[in-house]
């Protein structure tokens, strides 16, 4: 080992789950406990969405936007639709755009709780972690009872979504949601009054809201600092005008505050979601769409679960884009961690790293396996054939 | 109403570096610059707080194959995207593939690092002075010069996209 005293010594982290269990690598240079100084690289699972965008029809790409993220697999199917149908100059049926509203907020209850659960086991505190999953399953139960599935809901349709709320699925959904609301005070109440949990929240990781602007940080991460900024508050898409949400902030900026504020916004998701429920606008679920989409460029902007995420799709008259760039909410939330880190115990790096809710599969997206000399990577032509065969 | 005000003082701000603006759509203004004058029209939004940096975004123009030019004569366009509320601005330079560079924006706004270093990576852009050039996404042994988000870059050994 190096001892010149004016060396620094860098600790490495990853990149096998640095926090959570997905790839990211990390080095932290020390000083004794405290860290000096952070650098970030990521791509570990990095998969060429944008670049297999270029050659698939629009179509088979919402598909492909969907498996950007296993988490918020709609919010990325909406804001491709919601570009592809702004090009195409098609309105969305209303109940269409309600729909897609619920789905969002049911994925983003899923995905807050998700989160708690993460950010308290790296907290030590395994209970919360046991409670909150456990409790979520009961929003799991409910996308699985309206679109089939847990995950992958894959509700849109370019023109609007494919599947529709009936009566009895309305009655479950809200007797979940009267479950969850209760469970939701309790958690509020544990990371509001629990003295071990404070000890490691309060204070730590603070990022006032001129570094949250200038680290471009986004979402609830951004709004734990005070920086006035959802999409769907501020460029209301889809149900939103019609069903608005209140905004959720909070100045502390700490980590503490970031738990407060996405607990709050479970709250406010409750609350839309019952709205829509009363007050669901009826008529059709789909619009017609042409195959090919006009030549023009659009910005789609929606507030995913983790922050503001972007497309921008350019159409050139085919029925293939031209381009699709996507930006997600983790990347801009990378920056502000390499910066806060400076000047924190080692110790409290998980904690940190877990409370921008970051997700490897937002920012990284074309891997090939070779192993040994053989490919096992496929071709869209095998994986449409083993589609074929599996589902005959 | 607001979108309105916001993209008509976005047009003022950027008046002098711009050329002819125009609306891409009715919350985005579209402002084509010559790459001399990025920073200064960057410069200009930082400081009248016009908006946040929401991404920057590459488009690959290579030259048409009907023109029977080389195909060094592509280019990249690069699209600064910047939001206020629900108004855009889309500050849009080209960048020739030979002998092109944009300037870091970086010191103006930190967080341009990531987008910088995607540009760099993807599609070879040269970006002049920023802080750092290291991989951020792709493998460690990708080859010098492939630049995946090209439409040149169709796979390698005859492997699809």
């Amino acid at each position: 080992m190096d001892l010149e005293p004016n060396k620094k010594f860098v600790v490495p982290i990853g990149p096998q789950h640095p926090a959570l269990k997905e790839p990211g690598h990390f080095e932290f240079a020390v000083d004794g406990e405290i860290v000096t100084g952070a650098t970030v690289r990521l791509g570990f699972v990095h998969r060429g969405i944008e670049k297999s965008a270029e050659s698939r029809t629009y179509v088979q790409n919402l598909y492909l936007m969907e498996r950007v993220c296993g988490i918020c697999s709609h919010v990325h199917g909406t804001a491709f639709t919601i570009g592809v149908e702004h090009l195409a100059g098609v309105t969305v049926p209303p109940r269409a755009n309600a729909i897609r509203v619920l789905v969002a907020e049911l994925e983003r209850i899923h995905s807050h709780m998700l989160w708690l659960g993460v950010a308290a086991h790296e907290g030590g505190f395994d209970t919360l972690f046991m409670y909150s999953w456990r409790d979520r399953e009961k929003v799991m139960d409910i996308l699985e009872e309206i679109s089939g599935n847990r995950v992958h809901y894959s509700a849109n349709v370019i023109g609007g979504v494919k599947f529709d709320i009936s009566e009895e699925q309305r009655g479950k959904i809200l007797s979940s949601l009267d479950f969850l609301e209760e469970r939701t005070r309790h958690y509020l109440k544990v990371v509001n009054e629990d003295e071990t949990f404070l000890g490691r929240t309060v204070g730590v990781g603070i990022m006032t809201r001129e570094q949250a602007e200038s680290l471009g940080a986004v979402g609830p991460t951004a709004r734990a600092s005070g920086v006035e900024r959802d999409i769907r508050v501020d460029a209301p898409y889809a149900g939103y005008e019609q069903f608005p949400v209140r905004m959720i902030t909070d100045t502390r900026g700490d980590l503490h505050a970031r738990f407060v504020v996405r607990i709050e916004e479970l709250f406010e998701a409750y609350r839309v979601i019952r709205e829509i429920l009363d007050h669901m606008p009826e008529g059709e679920l789909t619009a017609r769409v042409p195959r090919r989409i006009p030549a023009g460029e659009t910005i789609s902007r929606v507030e995913a679960p983790r922050g503001e995420l972007l497309y921008y799709i350019k159409s050139n008259g085919t029925d293939m884009p031209e381009r699709v760039k996507v930006r997600t909410p983790s990347l801009c939330n990378w920056g502000s961690i390499t910066s806060v880190a400076v000047g924190h115990k080692l110790a409290d790096m998980p904690m940190l790293l877990v409370g921008i809710d970051p997700c490897f599969s937002c920012n990284d997206r074309t891997i090939t396996i070779k192993s040994a000399g053989v490919d096992l990577g496929w071709t869209w032509e095998d994986l449409r054939q083993h589609g074929i065969e599996a589902y005959r | 109403m607001d979108t309105i005000q916001e993209l008509e003082r976005v047009e003022t701000l950027l008046k002098p570096y711009a050329g002819e603006m125009r609306r891409g759509e009715a919350n985005r203004v579209d402002v084509p610059l010559e790459v001399g004058q990025l920073k200064a029209a960057v410069k200009a939004l930082v400081d009248a707080r016009w908006g946040y940096l929401g991404a920057i975004a590459g488009v690959d123009q290579p030259a048409p194959v009907e023109q029977g030019g080389p195909a060094a004569n592509g280019h990249t366009e690069v699209i600064y995207i910047f939001f206020q509320g629900a108004a855009a601005a889309a500050l849009r330079v080209l960048v020739p593939y030979e002998g092109g560079s944009v300037p870091t924006i970086c010191d103006l706004i930190p967080s341009a690092t990531l987008y910088e270093r995607e540009l760099i990576e993807l599609f070879g852009v040269t970006v002049t002075d920023t802080p750092t050039t290291e991989k951020l996404v792709l493998p460690d042994d990708w080859p010098d010069g492939v630049y995946p988000l090209r439409k040149s870059f169709t796979g390698f050994d005859g492997q699809q996209v």
